[in-house]
């Protein structure tokens, strides 16, 4: 580590905001260490899709670390504060109150917002995005049994809130124009299975996007694309993706393109200042990849920062891994399943536990697993080790994984 | 001390895999997630994962660790010590002894 890095700022407190600072930590670095964070505690966001907004878990069931933890890892948190300004001139940020935090490295774990589309009558009170925990209990109290909710978009949060609100008694409509949704990410046999679960659970799924909303006498009324007459709902949520925050990183001249740019250490195009989590986007072997938006790419992206400001060596890459919940369904995908060339399916698709394998030739490229973890964890690693595999074999559920991981 | 209890056969726990022992066998409050390295090595701990509900036992072993099925925790098999989020705090280790193939289990004992 270079011998002035003395003072470290992250700010930010979602996963990769506290995995950053977990990791500087357990990497050696003893100097000061200050999380700025928005928000009452630093907490995890996967729960309010799920079992916070189901109300089956409290607040302070979501905090990412425990309240000694920070004492323990002399984790100075600056909170509830927002940064305002980097100041590469002056070595540091500002906060809101204009105070300054000195900082020979800054860590940006900005998060991003919910996206809001330009709807024309979008900005309805009725119309809602889940993204922090406030998001989550507003949307909760318009979750009663029997109440008609329209979620927009059918990728991860919108399939799971639209479960979630299944579960509460609501009358849920699905709507999104893609056919199937979420094939990208998980490839489209098991994309088509996992959204026809919907109709199955008693969700109303509609191949449409939402034109407008309108405050009628009778509640929000929503018109869909494609369909003649409007449908009226007492809340919608909008599920439609992500905008990384960016302002602080363009405001401080650092390279944004659709995300803040990044160098495969999380580095910055200013050597003082890393990012990581969702608004990142990094450039590796003069790629510049899209944004990973997932939990677990935070945290390995504070594990990289970590390693850069400390000098050690970057953990070793490995493949992008993510898990849903629907339905009462663990729903994990690992790699690329969308660039398979054949695919080759442990159990029956369909029925619950089974592991789709993509394929390219011998060697795996993605996996999707439905209540089938281990699968998923074998996958990873044939992935991660380039693992020539016998798709006979791996289509037979009494085979060895493990085995077939050792050759 | 006690001469622990014989829970298992080291054969019955493959290499990288667990087996669960319950709780009416060992007299704790969980389950006991008995779990064997891909060194052959054989460790315990509370069976459920300090995060949420989910079995250790099912979890992939590798390397000194365990991964939970269902958000990758990873624990330490030695300690319990938790190495990565989700998960924030340790699970509990018990100890345990390899005889003449046979495993057995001091339930509660610091390994």
């Amino acid at each position: 580590m270079a011998a002035h890095v003395e003072r470290i700022v992250i700010v930010g407190g979602g996963v990769g905001g506290v995995s950053t600072a977990a990791a500087l930590r357990a990497g050696g670095y003893d100097g000061e260490l200050t999380l700025v964070d928005a928000g009452e505690f630093p907490y995890d966001r996967p729960p309010l899709s799920k079992e916070f907004l189901a109300g089956a878990k409290d607040f302070e069931q979501l905090a990412l670390q425990r309240p000694e933890w920070y004492d323990e890892q002399k984790v100075r948190l600056v909170n509830p504060a927002t940064v305002t300004a980097l100041r590469a001139d002056r070595a540091g940020v500002e906060l809101a109150d204009g105070t300054f935090l000195p900082a020979d490295r800054v860590v940006l774990a900005v998060g991003g917002e919910a996206a809001r589309p330009p709807i024309p009558g979008g900005d309805d009170p009725r119309v809602h995005v889940l993204r922090t925990a406030e998001d989550a209990e507003r949307l909760r109290s318009a979750l009663l049994p029997g109440a008609r909710i329209l979620v927009v978009g059918a990728g991860l949060i919108g399939a799971e809130v639209a479960s979630t609100a299944r579960a509460l008694g609501c009358e849920v409509v699905l709507a999104d124009p893609a056919a199937p949704p979420l094939a990208g990410a998980v490839g489209e046999q098991v994309a088509a299975w996992l959204h026809g679960v919907h109709a199955e659970r008693g969700v109303t799924t509609v191949r449409a996007g939402v034109e407008s909303f309108t405050a009628t006498a009778s509640g929000l009324q929503a018109r869909l694309s494609g369909e003649e007459h409007p449908r009226v709902f007492d809340a919608a949520v909008l599920g439609v993706g992500m905008v990384p925050q960016t302002a602080l990183a363009r405001a401080a001249g650092l390279e944004v393109y659709g995300g803040i740019v990044v160098d495969e250490g999380q580095s910055t195009s200013n050597p003082a200042v890393l990012a990581v989590g969702d608004p990142v986007r990094r450039r590796c072997d003069g790629v510049l990849l899209p944004r990973a938006e997932h939990w677990e790419a935070a945290q390995l992206d504070g594990r990289r920062a970590a390693a850069t400001v400390l000098g050690t060596p970057a953990p070793a890459p490995t493949a992008s891994w993510f898990w849903t919940d629907r339905h009462g369904l663990h729903v994990e995908a690992v790699g690329e399943p969308a660039a398979a060339e054949t695919l080759v399916v442990r159990g029956v698709l369909g029925v619950p536990p089974f592991a789709a394998f993509g394929l390219r030739g011998h060697i795996v490229v993605g996996a999707v697993a439905v209540d089938d973890p281990t699968s998923v964890r074998a996958a990873r690693r044939m992935i991660d080790r380039a693992t020539t595999v016998d798709p006979g074999r791996l289509a037979d559920p009494s085979a060895d994984l493990r085995r077939m991981l050792r050759g | 001390m006690s001469t622990g209890i014989r829970v298992a056969a080291l054969d019955d726990v493959p290499e990288g895999e667990g087996i669960v022992i319950d709780k009416s066998v060992t007299g704790t409050e969980d389950h006991i997630a008995l779990l064997r390295d891909t060194d052959g090595g054989v460790w315990a701990l509370d069976d459920t994962c300090t995060h949420e509900d989910a079995s250790l036992a099912d979890g992939w072993v590798e390397d000194g660790c365990v991964e939970c099925p269902l958000h990758s925790a990873k624990f330490c098999l030695k300690d319990g010590a938790a190495q990565s989020l989700p998960a924030t705090r340790d699970a509990r280790p018990h100890r345990v002894e390899v005889r003449d193939g046979e495993i057995y289990l001091f339930p509660g004992e610091a390994p």
